[in-house]
């Protein structure tokens, strides 16, 4: 089949939204959990190849690759309903299963040294599809394994297949709490670099934003992982949607990411979706239903309290849409969308990049037949925004103050690529630097002769300098 | 009177006896020829020696008869010839007194053209009008009996010519029952002319005893009345007497020897003889008579050409009192038109059926004409009638026959044929409002005469068939050819041309509902020629009747029923939403997927010449790609296949416009690629192929190009996407070289996407759930077809594929420009590739001068060698420069176009690329410049 797409899941996090987004994409697909095509899901028009493959015996096996170095969430999935579902094969755990250690010096070894039996599995997956598309990745930036050996698999991803696209989901850390993982600033910064030089498109996921929605928007309180992930699956589900249930546009992963992005520094995509329910407990009768409408729907997903990232208070407000796709689901009235988008327009409820034409595309998609929905219209927007730079001032920042106490740094010294020198984290955050800096000149006319500065660069390279003896 | 003739009996026996080479006409002939021809006596009486030398008392009555022939007539000598054996053993019915005087033929038969002549004439004419007789209905040859007495003759022609039709010469029981009433009239007439001749020659015995008159008067009355009731139209031609009614005949034959008997002197007879007199012309008169008192004036045939051909004018002999004079002048203009419209009936004999129908409609008005006069005649022979009495009598009679004749004239003047009759008398009925007695016997007439025609139309909305064969009816069927045969292009034609209205044809009481009838018996065609059977509904009783609207609700069940059916046919056996679906999701893209694995499948093959494409690779592509997309669930993928046009979407649409019929044919092949003439098509069979048939095919393909080379383009853009985004690993000094590059691209993507977007999801979709709405709610198949050219029509129009606007040439150009860019890039990939990343491994090591002049030096070099005379950056802005013009000139124009037709959606597409106003200022300096131009122009123009 065309367009198909392979899923690699890393580390507990990538893991853990992977198991979400497949039993998501069962129920959509009528699929069992054990691969089998439910009796009343024979008859759809619906594209189930894209994301499945069929065994011999037709039960529906998903193209997805589970890798973590530590067993326990495998062995939670492992353990589940879904077990059946996936390829063993497709299921790597490294074998000490010691993890990363929260260090992405430490994934990104171990990856180096699984390398051959990762992509063992990859190829093996690659080969059997007809034409692959190309990967999505799940992971979070923080970790070890997500973030230290995802960015090995994506380096080498975009290596051995250039014409693939890469995209990823990826988990930004919570900021309003204070995160175990000391040395999440160096490993998201790290990452980071990866994610700018390596993937296609970055849907990015902020654990801050999602927590808040889940609390504020959902009234949970202590928002659990699942329930988290269970907002993070409907993003996933729904921004694949119209790979799944085709229509006239955004029928393959390119058609949908080319428009988001104009340049290919800017990539990193951020989603809204609405309207919001606690789905977690089907049976639960559904609270705050609402009347919705396309107009409703997309005036909503402009709105940045529905945004799961959280790009903090755009003071000077000149930040802006560089791109957006919004889906709508549901039954939707084609000349409405007209109409909304008029409306939008009138009243300029969104802020456009001024040195590019830009407009809001909407696709209509068709949602699954087996999945109910308490809303008539829903609907996902998939936004490039300038904002989302404010996400990677704040990792430069937290990354700068502990760079410049040079704390923690000595696991990294451990590991081969910081052997000499740890001028690979000097440079990632040159990299994100130079984003940041793109991102706020995409704010302005001047972003067509804009060019990074290396100043940022230099001031750091001075940091290191003083600090790298002192931590020696 | 009603017995064969017997001579010929007589004779035909004795032939066959002897077997004399002689017929029973000719040996007749003989002795009837004049002297100047006959043949000497001797001959004649050889002849009969011939033909009865076997019988035993031949002696004695050739002698006879010689004895006769020489001091009488042949002729008689014949008759007694013939009596002599019939007496002896063959043994006639009748005595051979009631034929014994040829005195007794009846006056007309000389010169009446039909029946009566035949026993005087010779065997060829009479044969050929047996023939002629025979072709009509059966019962013409057994009334030709009544009349013209000639049947027993029997020779071996008339037997054969007869036979087929179920007639026995001889028993004729059967038929002698049904023409019951026939002879009845028959025996009026005799009666008529018998009291005339009586009136005028008081010599003449009468014949018959007035009980006898009066049972059989009542027995044809109540006939009469059946035969209304058990109306069938179309009767035989032999009922038509009005051979009778001529003027003319009476004139030459009988007149003039009745003038010759006698001429009283009218003036010396007391006013009550005077009165009797007259009376008894009066009535021989209104039969149509010619008398001695009352002499007719007789119109020539080529007469004027007005109302007064068929008028009779009489003089009234100038002796007879003034007091009576006045009295019959208010009589006598029914004897005109009652003449008159016998001789319309005479005139418009086998003009159809129509025609007919009146015809013998108008032979009961007659009939009851008759009985009225017999009636009169009855009461004059009593001695009760008066003068003052008939004119009472006949009065109803004179105005309700002169609306009959003036309606027949007028009918007759305006030479109306079939429906036009029809819808002249139904004018009538109208314009008698308030003249009761009249109206009722136009309406009578109309329904009577209507009765053909509408069991040609009951035929036609019960079961489809056109009977038609005199072409009265309101439906033509122009069928072509055989639906075996059908022709690639027949679908289209078949519902508009097939079956036509022809509106001189219809009736004006139908003219409401010719469109209904039409589609009625067009939907009962279309359903037979599905293969299945037009079962009739419930019994249809379609008659005409003018005072109320029953054929109206016939019809309307009828046509319902019909378009019930047809569209169960169409939409529910034949799933023809289905098959549009089918259509919708290849030809306009709505299957996405399957669309971009076609592309991807086909794209080598189609971006070759399209003569090098060979159709037979693209048909299997697209079968393997039906097979393995999401389409494979679909049960009409079968239907879609691949086509080659050859010429591309612009060429089309010109075609198109200007002529419809010719623009499938052939034309030159240009030179273009295989992706610009690639059409999907979708083949479908009848009955699906009467909503998607060649046209409409066209306008989906037109839609299809269109859209299909902005998918390409748009894939090409994506695709270049995909190489270009290899420079996120360049380093970020060099990001900004290739940025205009990237806008560029990005400026072309949502363009090229918005343009999809627009025709797909604001124009094509919102339409089709329009179209789907309406389509919920539809009546008939033809409501299916302007709905779904509605839809299409729409789609084509808002997606700038009218001729009118050049706009889709502007999109071409547009998407060329795209394609050409994306060709440039993809030609200058490798080599920035190879500078950035050669270069970025310059600046990770250490910033070595010789090494950062190294990268820009392989820059150059690389620029250098795309096109020695351009840079880089240089063909990206002329890229820039040629693509931002044609936007601007494009948005600009369908603004313009906006401006002018507000009801259209153009706008929208200018609001969706130019969402974020981005191209506004452009576009007012380009109106700017316009205005400047003009007004630069306007000054020039001035000095």
């Amino acid at each position: 089949m065309p367009s198909e797409i392979i899923t690699l899941q890393l580390g507990q996090c990538g893991n853990q939204i992977g198991f979400e987004f497949w039993k998501r994409l069962c129920l959509e697909h009528g699929i069992s959990p054990s691969g089998v095509l439910e009796d009343f899901a024979t008859e759809s028009l619906d594209r189930k190849d894209v994301f499945f493959y069929q065994a011999d015996d037709d039960h529906y096996i998903p193209r997805a690759v589970l890798l973590d170095l530590e067993p326990r969430v495998i062995h939670s999935i492992m353990g589940s309903a879904y077990a059946k579902l996936y390829n063993p094969e497709n299921v790597y755990l490294s074998k000490h299963g010691g993890g990363a250690g929260n260090n992405w010096a430490s994934g990104y070894s171990q990856g180096e040294k699984l390398q051959e039996e990762v992509f063992d599995i990859i190829d093996r997956e690659a080969d059997g599809s007809d034409s692959l598309e190309g990967f999505v990745l799940c992971h979070s930036i923080a970790g070890g394994t997500g973030s230290g050996m995802g960015s090995y698999i994506m380096e080498r991803l975009s290596d051995r297949y250039p014409k693939k696209l890469i995209q990823t989901y990826s988990v930004f850390p919570n900021q309003d709490e204070i995160s175990d993982v000391v040395v999440q600033p160096y490993n998201s910064m790290l990452t980071l670099r990866r994610l700018c030089q390596a993937a296609d498109s970055v849907v990015v996921l902020d654990n801050t934003a999602l927590n808040r929605i889940a609390s504020d928007r959902l009234h949970i309180q202590n928002p659990s992982f699942s329930q988290i992930n269970n907002l993070v699956s409907t993003i996933m589900s729904v921004s694949t949607t119209t790979l799944r249930y085709p229509s006239y546009m955004n029928n393959n992963l390119i058609g949908i990411t080319a428009p988001l992005v104009p340049t290919p520094q800017l990539h990193f995509l951020m989603t809204g979706y609405t309207p919001l329910t606690n789905q977690t407990n089907v049976n639960q009768p559904a609270v705050n239903v609402r009347k919705t409408t396309v107009l409703d729907v997309m005036r909503r997903l402009l709105q940045p309290k529905n945004m799961m990232v959280s790009t903090g208070p755009d003071k000077t407000n000149h930040h802006c849409y560089i791109s957006i796709l919004n889906i709508i689901q549901g039954e939707v009235d084609p000349t409405q969308v007209h109409k909304s988008l008029q409306r939008i327009r009138e009243r300029k409820m969104a802020q456009f990049i001024p040195w590019g034409p830009t407009s809001i595309q909407v696709a209509l998609s068709r949602t699954s037949p087996y999945v109910q929905n308490n809303h008539r219209v829903s609907g996902l927007m998939l936004a490039n925004h300038t904002s989302i730079c404010s996400l990677f001032e704040r990792a430069l920042a937290q990354y700068d103050k502990l760079r410049k106490r040079g704390a923690f740094l000595d696991q990294f010294r451990r590991e081969d690529i910081f052997k000499d020198d740890l001028s690979e984290l000097d440079e990632s955050r040159e990299v994100v630097d130079c984003l940041v800096q793109e991102y706020e000149a995409a704010t302005g006319m001047g972003y067509l002769q804009f060019s990074a500065k290396k100043r940022a660069a230099d001031t750091k390279s001075e940091d290191s300098k003083s600090i790298g003896p002192s931590s020696g | 009177m009603n017995s064969p003739d017997p001579v010929r009996l007589v004779l035909g026996k004795l032939i066959a006896e002897t077997k004399a080479p002689h017929t029973p006409d000719s040996i007749l002939n003989h002795f009837r020829a004049t002297d100047s021809t006959r043949l000497p006596d001797k001959h004649l009486l050889r002849l009969l020696k011939d033909i009865s030398y076997k019988r035993p008392n031949f002696r004695e009555i050739h002698a006879e008869v010689t004895r006769v022939i020489e001091r009488k007539d042949p002729m008689y000598a014949l008759l007694v010839f013939a009596d002599k054996y019939s007496d002896d053993n063959l043994k006639p019915r009748k005595s051979a007194n009631s034929y014994f005087t040829p005195d007794m033929r009846p006056p007309h038969s000389q010169t009446s053209r039909t029946t009566s002549s035949s026993g005087s004439r010779g065997l060829s004419d009479d044969s050929s009008y047996r023939i002629m007789s025979t072709t009509r209905s059966g019962i013409s040859t057994c009334s030709g009996s009544v009349s013209g007495k000639d049947i027993p003759t029997s020779t071996p022609v008339n037997l054969r010519k007869t036979e087929p039709n179920g007639m026995q010469l001889n028993g004729l029981l059967e038929p002698r029952q049904v023409q019951r009433d026939r002879v009845d009239l028959s025996l009026i007439k005799e009666r008529v002319l018998n009291a005339v001749s009586e009136g005028s020659a008081p010599n003449s015995q009468r014949s018959l005893d007035p009980s006898s008159n009066k049972s059989s008067s009542s027995s044809s009355k109540s006939n009469a009345n059946v035969q209304l009731v058990h109306f069938e139209a179309g009767l035989p031609d032999e009922y038509r007497t009005h051979q009778l009614w001529n003027y003319c005949v009476a004139d030459s034959a009988k007149g003039s020897q009745l003038q010759q008997q006698q001429h009283p002197e009218l003036g010396g007879l007391p006013l009550e003889s005077q009165q009797r007199v007259i009376l008894a012309e009066l009535i021989y008169c209104l039969s149509g008579v010619r008398g001695n008192f009352i002499v007719p004036h007789l119109s020539s045939d080529d007469a004027e050409e007005d109302m007064s051909k068929y008028e009779t004018t009489f003089t009234i002999n100038v002796q007879l009192d003034k007091s009576l004079i006045q009295l019959i002048d208010e009589i006598l203009p029914l004897a005109s038109h009652f003449a008159g419209i016998q001789k319309i009936m005479a005139a418009n004999d086998n003009h159809g059926q129509v025609h007919n129908a009146l015809n013998s409609a108008l032979m009961n008005v007659t009939h009851d004409y008759y009985m009225l006069l017999t009636q009169t005649e009855l009461e004059m022979q009593q001695q009760e009638l008066t003068l003052q009495k008939l004119v009472y009598y006949l009065r109803p009679t004179i105005w309700v026959m002169e609306e009959v004749w003036a309606t027949l004239a007028q009918m007759q003047l305006n030479k109306y044929q079939g429906a036009a009759v029809l819808s002249h008398l139904y004018g009538r009925i109208k314009a008698l409002e308030g003249d009761k007695a009249s109206q009722e016997m136009i309406i009578n007439l109309t329904q009577q005469a209507a009765v053909p025609y509408m069991r040609m139309l009951q035929l036609w909305i019960q079961k489809g068939i056109i009977l038609d064969r005199n072409l009265e009816f309101l439906v033509e069927d122009n069928e072509v050819v055989h639906h075996d045969e059908l022709p690639e292009h027949y679908s289209d034609d078949y519902w508009e041309k097939r079956y036509t209205v022809r509106d001189d044809r219809i009736p004006s009481f139908l003219e409401k509902y010719a469109d209904k009838i039409l589609r009625t018996g067009k939907y009962l065609n279309v359903i037979r020629q599905c293969g299945k059977r037009v079962m009739a509904i419930q019994p249809m009783d379609l008659q005409f009747n003018p005072t109320n609207e029953q054929h109206v609700h016939v019809i309307n069940d009828a046509y319902y029923f019909a378009a019930r059916m047809l569209l169960d046919v169409l939409l529910t056996e034949n799933d023809l939403m289905g098959h549009l679906q089918s259509v919708k999701r290849y030809l306009l893209l709505n299957q996405g997927d399957f669309t971009m694995q076609f592309m991807d499948a086909c794209e080598d093959e189609l971006s070759k010449n399209v003569d090098q494409v060979l159709p037979m690779t693209l048909e299997n592509l697209l079968g393997l790609t039906l097979r393995l997309s999401s389409a494979r669930n679909d049960p009409y993928k079968d239907d879609l296949h691949c086509e080659l046009l050859t010429y591309d979407l612009v060429t089309q649409m010109s075609k198109i416009m200007n002529q419809k019929e010719e623009y499938w044919q052939s034309h030159d092949r240009l030179d273009l690629s295989g992706l610009e003439c690639f059409a999907f098509t979708y083949e479908v069979n009848w009955p699906v192929s009467l909503v998607l048939n060649r046209i409409a095919i066209s306008k989906y393909q037109m839609l299809f190009r269109q859209l299909f080379y902005c998918k390409h383009v748009e894939r090409q853009l994506c695709k270049i996407w995909k190489e270009n985004s290899m420079a996120k690993k360049f380093s970020p000094l060099a990001a900004e070289l290739y940025r205009s590059a990237f806008t560029l691209r990005q400026r072309m993507m949502n363009a090229i996407q918005n343009i999809e977007y627009y025709m797909m999801i604001e124009i094509i979709e919102p339409n089709w759930h329009i179209f789907i709405e309406k389509m919920k709610k539809v009546e008939n198949v033809d409501n299916v077809l302007s709905l779904h050219q509605d839809f299409l029509d729409s789609c084509l129009k808002n997606c700038m594929l009218t001729e009118s606007s050049h706009l889709n040439r502007a999109i071409f150009k547009l998407c060329k420009v795209c394609l050409k860019f994306c060709e440039f890039i993809q030609r200058s990939q490798p080599f920035f590739e190879d500078a950035e990343l050669k270069s970025m491994v310059c600046d990770s090591s250490d910033d070595d001068e010789s090494d950062s002049i190294d990268s820009d030096t392989s820059r150059s070099q690389m620029e250098s060698s795309l096109d020695p005379a351009d840079t880089f950056g240089e063909s990206v802005r002329r890229f820039d420069l040629e693509f931002t013009g044609l936007l601007i000139g494009f948005l600009k124009q369908v603004n313009d176009l906006a401006k002018e037709n507000t009801s259209d959606r153009f706008m929208n597409l200018v609001h969706r690329i130019n969402f974020n106003t981005f191209y506004s200022e452009q576009m007012e300096k380009l109106c700017m410049k316009d205005v400047l131009g003009a007004k630069l122009k306007r000054t020039n123009d001035g000095d």
